[in-house]
């Protein structure tokens, strides 16, 4: 290994991602080479620093004017018209990736109907009265065998994938709902809990992949009720 | 509400001041919050919520330079101006250089340091926050650091060499 290959690996060696034969050989390296002895050490050193970089507390108006903004949004949002509300409220669940999407299928549909209507006015222009050649023998096609393993193991495991993500948002939003209920009367409380057991026991008793997560998105839509609006949360309990 | 603005707002503040630095963080961190309790009822869960507050600060940081197109608040100069460290290996004149020169990185490079080093994030959230892939944030994490091995230069040889007589005496 040359000091090239070496400083290319440090930060993953020194970060503990390097498995034993790479990191057996960064390691000979440095044993070695005085001068990325050093590049190594100034590195830890700079990592151990910036670990334990002090945690900033934001100062004390940072809570009341996050409150006074969205008062005016708020105020803001009850001046809008209906249908920019509901343009507003379809918008953020959309993702830069279904947007790409639907235009691309937009755009899909728009140049197939367009070359279908040239397609067939060409056809209705340029279609000779009288055949002038004979029709070309065309070769048999033979059926390509397509493997779709890789698809369905990724489908598989992105289903899995997005089902974990779920859980860990619920347990995230779990704990900020918790400590919501500390400061509850003990029949919300209550009623809180009885709800959070119903939506986990649906979870178990869903199948695996789209149910499954379908469940984990009513205790995640309960859970934000109930950690943003605690009265909304108790008033409905629309599971 | 206000339970999940008292577990994020260290980790959101922190964040916009070390990526916008400080005459702008507070107002970063209002914009975060904001989009956060007015999001929070649409957020589908398909990413952590951790996750998806950590990609609202770091965009709202990054949209919030790239609006104020602004030049470096310190420059390189400053850096140089700063006072020798002594040398001892719990220093606290290391964290004031390391700020320092964090505030003089591309910003690009000072979001993955705050994410993976500062908040102790992992390579796979780094990226799913940055929406890139590991590998990315991997050598862009390796670039940031040798910038800041650059810019803070003779400074860290004190410490390298306070540290390496620490862990001699410890031997």
């Amino acid at each position: 290994m040359n000091c090239t290959d070496a400083r290319a690996k440090l930060t993953a060696y020194l970060d503990g991602e390097l498995a034993d034969e790479r990191g057996s050989a960064v390691r000979g390296h440095l044993r070695e080479c005085a001068d990325c002895r050093r590049v190594s050490e100034d590195e830890a050193v700079l990592r151990d620093g910036l670990r334990r970089m002090p945690t900033m507390d934001p100062p004390a108006s940072l809570w009341a004017n996050v409150q006074r903004e969205l008062a005016k949004a708020e105020v803001e949002d009850a001046h809008r018209p209906a249908w920019r509300r509901f343009v507003s409220s379809l918008i953020p669940q959309w993702r830069a990736r279904d947007w790409a999407l639907g235009v691309t299928a937009l755009a899909a549909v728009t140049t197939f109907v367009v070359f279908r209507a040239s397609r067939h006015s060409a056809d209705v222009t340029n279609t000779p009265v009288i055949a002038t050649t004979a029709p070309i023998a065309s070769e048999p096609v033979t059926p390509v065998a397509m493997s779709n393993s890789d698809v369905t193991n990724d489908l598989k495991h992105e289903q899995s994938d997005r089902s974990a993500s779920y859980a860990q948002t619920a347990d995230e939003l779990m704990h900020v709902a918790t400590d919501a209920r500390a400061t509850w009367a003990p029949a919300q409380q209550q009623e809180f809990d009885h709800n959070v057991a119903d939506l986990r026991a649906a979870i178990t008793k869903a199948g695996e992949g789209r149910p499954q997560q379908a469940a984990y998105r009513s205790l995640i839509r309960y859970l934000q009720r109930s950690a943003i609006r605690d009265d909304v949360a108790f008033a409905g309990a629309a599971l | 509400m206000e339970m999940l603005y008292h577990q994020f707002k260290r980790r959101v503040f922190g964040m916009a001041h070390r990526i916008v630095g400080a005459s702008d963080s507070e107002e970063v961190a209002q914009e975060v919050f904001v989009r956060v309790f007015r999001g929070l009822a649409n957020f589908r869960g398909d990413s952590a919520l951790s996750t998806w507050i950590y990609r609202l600060t770091v965009n709202a940081a990054l949209s919030h330079l790239a609006k104020r197109g602004r030049r470096q608040e310190v420059g390189d100069d400053s850096l140089g101006e700063l006072p020798a460290p002594p040398a001892t290996e719990r220093d606290p004149g290391l964290a004031a250089r390391i700020e320092a020169a964090l505030a003089v990185l591309p910003a690009g490079y000072r979001a993955i340091l705050v994410l993976h080093d500062v908040e102790g994030l992992s390579h796979e959230e780094c990226a799913a926050i940055l929406e890139c892939r590991v590998g990315t944030c991997k050598s862009q994490l390796h670039k940031a650091r040798a910038k800041m091995r650059e810019l803070l230069g003779p400074q860290l040889g004190d410490h390298r060499d306070a540290r390496r007589a620490s862990s001699e005496d410890a031997e």
